[in-house]
C-alpha cells in the first residue's frame, strides 16, 4: 500500500504526468502547445539520448518560453552529474516557471550537488511563490520541508531541523512519509537526547523498518547502557541490511545513509560488552 | 532597386545558413566519452563497443563497489591531504566501468559554489584524479544476464580545500 502510495505521489508530483497539452490550446497559446507536442515526441526516446535532446531544442524553437522543454533537457545532465550543463537549463525553466520548477530545482541541488544553502534558498523562495502545501520532492521520499529540514541540519543548524520536522509532523497524517521518524530519530540521538530519538526510531520501525533505522535504535540503547538490547537490535539491524530493508536511491544516497560496514563494525564492538 | 533586392535575398540566405550551423551537435547519449590518443589509455577497452555503453544507475542498483560506497569514502579519506587553498565548490570526474570492472576515460569537470566553471588548484584535482584512477573495485554490472559497460562518475564536494562530501 505505501509503495503504491509512494508511486501515485512521484506520478502527481512528476511534470510528465501532469503535463496536458491542451491546456495550451484552451488558453490560447497555440506555440506552446505545438512546443509541448514536441515534448511529447522526445518522450520517444530516452533522456540521454540525441534524439530526445533535439526534439527539445525544436520544442524550444517553437517557443522560446516554453519552460518544460528547458527541464526536460536538463535531466540527462543532472543524472551524469554535469552541474555546468545542469544549471543554466533549469534556472532557465525557473525563470519561466517558478511555480513548477524552483521546487524541484531546489531538491536537485540537496539530492546531487549536496548544495544545502541552495536547496534551502529555493525551497524557502517556493514556500513564499506557492504560499500553500509545497508538495513532495521529484522521487517522492520526502515533503519538501522534510528535505529542508534535511539542509538546515547539514548545515549544523539541528534544532531548526527538529522543529522543521516536528511542525510537519503535528499537522500532517505520517502513514504517507517514509523516512520522517527516521531522520527525526537521528537528530535526537546526535543531540543527546536518546529516549526521544528511541520513541520517533520506533514509530519509524512500525511505519518502515529499515536496517539504518535498527542500527540507530542499538546506538541509542549503547548509550543507555542497555547491553542486552543493544546486542540484539544490532544484530537485527544487520539482518535487515542483508534482506534489502534499506534506505535506498538508485541515483544517489540518503542522508543519514548507514553502511553495512558500519553494522558490522559494531557488531564487533558489541561482542566486547557483557551483560 | 533590383540590387537592393539581391542584396536583401542574399542576407536572407545568410541568416539562414547561420540559424542551421548553431544546432548543437549531440552525442549518442549525453555525458558520452570517446577515446582520445592524448589522454586515454590504449588497453582500456569497452567490451560492448562504445556504442552499447549504460548509466550506472540503469540496472536500478545504484552505484556498486565493493565494499560500498562507504569504501570509498574511506579510501578517499585515508589518501587525500587536505591542500590548503580558500577554494570550494565542486569537482566531478566520468569514466567509464567496463564488463571486467576495469576504468578508463577518465574526464575532469569543475564548478565554484555559484556553479560557475573554475579551476582548482592542481594538488587538488591530481589526487583526486589519481586516487579515482586508483579505485579497483567497482562491480560488474548485468542487465538482462549480459555484463554491461557504464559510465559511473564520482563528485565531490571541496570547502577550503578540503574534501567535504563525496557523491553520487
Amino acid at each position: 500500500m505505501r509503495i503504491i502510495i509512494v508511486c501515485l505521489l512521484i506520478c502527481f508530483t512528476s511534470n510528465v504526468f501532469t503535463q496536458n497539452c491542451d491546456a495550451y490550446k484552451g488558453h490560447g497559446e497555440i506555440k506552446k502547445y505545438e512546443a509541448c507536442k514536441k515534448q511529447k515526441e522526445a518522450y520517444k526516446f530516452y533522456q540521454f539520448t540525441k534524439e530526445y535532446q533535439e526534439l527539445l531544442d525544436e520544442a524550444i524553437q517553437i517557443d522560446s518560453t516554453y519552460d518544460n522543454a528547458y527541464w526536460a533537457k536538463s535531466i540527462a545532465y543532472l543524472k551524469s552529474g554535469d552541474f555546468l550543463s545542469w544549471k543554466p537549463l533549469i534556472d532557465k525553466a525557473v525563470e519561466l516557471n517558478p511555480q513548477m520548477h524552483l521546487g524541484y530545482r531546489g531538491w536537485c541541488r540537496y539530492q546531487f550537488f549536496r548544495d544545502y544553502k541552495g536547496a534551502i534558498s529555493d525551497i524557502e523562495e517556493y514556500e513564499r511563490i506557492i504560499k500553500d502545501d509545497i508538495g513532495y520532492c521529484q522521487n517522492g521520499d520526502y515533503h519538501l520541508l522534510i528535505a529542508k529540514a534535511i539542509c538546515y541540519k547539514a548545515i549544523g543548524e539541528k534544532d531548526k531541523a527538529i522543529k522543521i520536522i516536528e511542525d510537519y509532523l503535528k499537522d500532517n497524517d505520517e502513514e504517507s512519509d517514509l523516512y520522517n521518524y527516521y531522520h527525526l530519530g537521528v537528530l535526537y540521538f546526535e543531540r543527546g537526547d536518546y529516549n526521544k530519538a528511541l520513541s520517533n526510531l520506533e514509530k519509524q520501525k512500525e511505519s518502515n523498518n529499515l536496517a539504518d533505522n535498527r542500527y540507530y535504535m542499538a546506538m541509542c540503547y549503547k548509550k543507555m547502557n542497555n547491553t542486552n538490547k543493544y546486542k540484539e537490535t544490532i544484530l537485527e539491524a544487520k539482518k535487515l541490511f542483508e534482506e534489502g530493508y534499506l534506505l535506498n536511491d538508485p541515483y544517489t544516497h540518503h542522508y543519514d545513509k548507514v553502511y553495512l560496514s558500519q553494522i558490522e563494525e559494531e557488531i564487533n564492538k558489541s561482542k566486547r560488552f557483557n551483560p | 532597386m533590383r540590387k537592393v533586392f539581391y542584396f536583401t535575398c542574399f542576407l536572407f540566405l545568410f541568416s539562414c545558413k547561420n540559424k542551421k550551423t548553431e544546432k548543437v551537435i549531440y552525442p549518442r547519449q549525453v555525458g558520452d566519452i570517446t577515446y582520445d590518443v592524448k589522454l586515454d589509455n590504449p588497453n582500456f577497452i569497452p567490451c560492448n563497443g562504445d556504442d552499447k555503453i549504460l548509466q550506472y544507475f540503469n540496472t536500478g542498483k545504484g552505484v556498486e563497489y565493493r565494499g560500498g560506497k562507504k569504501e570509498i569514502k574511506d579510501l578517499f579519506e585515508k589518501n587525500y591531504t587536505h591542500v590548503k587553498v580558500d577554494e570550494s565548490g565542486l569537482i566531478r570526474i566520468r569514466f567509464i566501468v567496463n564488463c571486467k570492472g576495469e576504468t578508463g576515460r577518465f574526464r575532469v569537470i569543475q564548478m565554484s559554489d555559484n556553479y560557475e566553471q573554475f579551476t582548482f588548484d592542481d594538488r587538488i584535482t591530481n589526487q583526486l584524479l589519481m586516487i579515482t584512477q586508483g579505485l579497483d573495485g567497482w562491480k560488474e554490472k548485468e542487465n538482462h544476464g549480459t555484463k554491461i559497460d557504464y559510465y559511473q562518475y564520482l563528485t565531490f564536494k571541496i570547502e577550503k580545500g578540503n574534501l567535504i562530501e563525496i557523491l553520487p
